[in-house]
């Protein structure tokens, strides 16, 4: 064997070993995923923005969300078939799990609009208008601050709540909680505390349908 | 046993003491026939990549609500990917690049492979070609994982052959002496043609270390 070829292959083997190092060091602190009660605590906050709620609260569906994802935009208008389908049958939820550059600032445009009630047209103006604002470097702070004023919303109360650490720290406790149940990316779904693991769109009705004949 | 330097000038000049993996390449020898190898095999598995991501973008683009074969979860997803304004970088989506310069690519090896003789010249615009390829995806490297925060697997296939095809196509340039190799700069290519494989070894594991690191998250969840 070669030099080369010997010199290459120990790498690999550094490499390997380096990686189930950190794979175990980090398997010792990640926040362990709850199960029970502590995990549907963490599931659906009291504080959790609502689209709708379920009368007999039977079936809760969680979406783990993140504004400025492409794949959250996408799952967006089939999430708004369901909610035309279900409307108040299901409990709609909506976690924050902020990933990207203005992730932050339109959860926080969002959350300042849901102190005066207009949390989903705020949800539904930051999706529509998602191309606009997204993947820039910069703060869309002003873009936000711009639908609030199109939702007719007042604005010192808007810029007081969207300025309020508190909110800030509201959206990552909502990252927090999400990375302890489980969730690694955007959009994640939970139906009644499972997560939705579904191949097609057909497949999540039936579930959901399932979960309302139970 | 023979000195590391002896060792150097056999991989670049004369066959290589390797075995031959391929014996039907007629009157190419060691490094030359490495080369037209790998350009036929990395054209081919680039060509049929950018092909796949082509035919896939095309799905997308009839019906935005198409999910492409490659879209697994989250992280491991073409279709975040493919829509967005980096998938579209010239105005015009990228795999056209890769099924024109790949198709290119694999023509220039089989040629090779058939015993063809290029000029000069011809070798500095397969050099100009795959350099262009090489920064291009460590640029689409970058924006997937720290703009995009998503990996495309069919994209990754790209990445995977372009490297070793720009690597192999500057090393036989630089120890072939189709680009100019300046007297102090000759045991630098005689180690670097040496150790070709640690290099390309090298290359990919600090790609795979940023990669882990980038979607950590992701991946520790595979293993709980």
């Amino acid at each position: 064997m070669s030099k080369n070829v010997k010199i290459s292959l120990v790498m690999v083997l550094a490499a390997a070993a380096a990686l189930l190092v950190a794979a175990n060091v980090a398997g010792d602190d990640s926040p362990t995923a709850s199960t029970g009660d502590e995990r549907s605590d963490r599931l659906v906050r009291p504080d959790s923005q609502r689209l709708s709620e379920a009368s007999d609260g039977k079936v809760t569906f969680v979406e783990f969300l993140d504004f400025e994802c492409e794949a959250c935009g996408a799952a967006y208008p089939a999430i708004e078939e369901l909610r035309d389908q279900y409307g108040d049958e299901i409990t709609f939820v909506v976690r924050h799990f902020p990933l990207h550059g203005n992730s932050e600032e339109a959860a926080k445009a969002a959350e300042a609009a849901a102190e005066q009630g207009k949390f989903e047209e705020m949800y539904d103006l930051l999706f529509q208008n998602q191309a606009q604002w997204s993947h820039s470097e910069e703060s869309k702070k002003d873009v936000f601050f711009d639908y609030a004023e199109q939702l007719g919303l007042d604005m010192d109360e808007f810029r007081t709540t969207y300025d309020d650490p508190a909110t800030l720290e509201k959206i990552r406790r909502d990252k927090e909680d999400g990375q302890a149940v489980g969730v690694t990316g955007t959009p994640t779904f939970f139906l009644n505390g499972d997560k939705v693991e579904v191949s097609s769109f057909a497949e999540l009705l039936a579930q959901i349908d399932d979960a309302l004949a139970s | 046993m023979r000195s590391r330097a002896d060792r150097a000038e056999a991989q670049v000049g004369s066959p290589s003491p390797e075995p031959a993996r391929i014996e039907a390449a007629g009157t190419l020898h060691g490094a030359s026939r490495r080369v037209a190898w790998l350009l036929v095999v990395g054209g081919l598995v680039g060509f049929a990549a950018a092909v796949t991501l082509l035919i896939e973008k095309i799905a997308l683009l009839e019906d935005p609500t198409y999910v492409p074969s490659c879209s697994i979860n989250p992280i491991l997803s073409c279709g975040s990917v493919m829509s967005t304004e980096q998938a579209e970088v010239f105005g015009f989506p990228n795999p056209i690049i890769g099924v024109a310069g790949f198709a290119i690519v694999t023509t220039v090896g089989v040629a090779l492979v058939a015993g063809a003789r290029l000029q000069r010249w011809f070798w500095w615009g397969l050099q100009a070609g795959t350099t262009f390829g090489v920064v291009f995806i460590h640029w689409l490297m970058f924006q997937s994982l720290y703009r995009i925060d998503a990996l495309c697997p069919y994209c990754m296939v790209v990445w995977a052959v372009t490297i070793p095809l720009f690597w192999y196509t500057t090393l036989h340039n630089a120890t072939a002496e189709h680009l100019r190799v300046t007297p102090r700069m000759r045991p630098i290519v005689a180690r670097a043609a040496a150790y070709h494989g640690v290099v390309i070894t090298g290359w990919f594991l600090v790609i795979a270390a940023l990669i882990t690191q980038r979607f950590w998250d992701y991946w520790s969840t595979l293993l709980t």
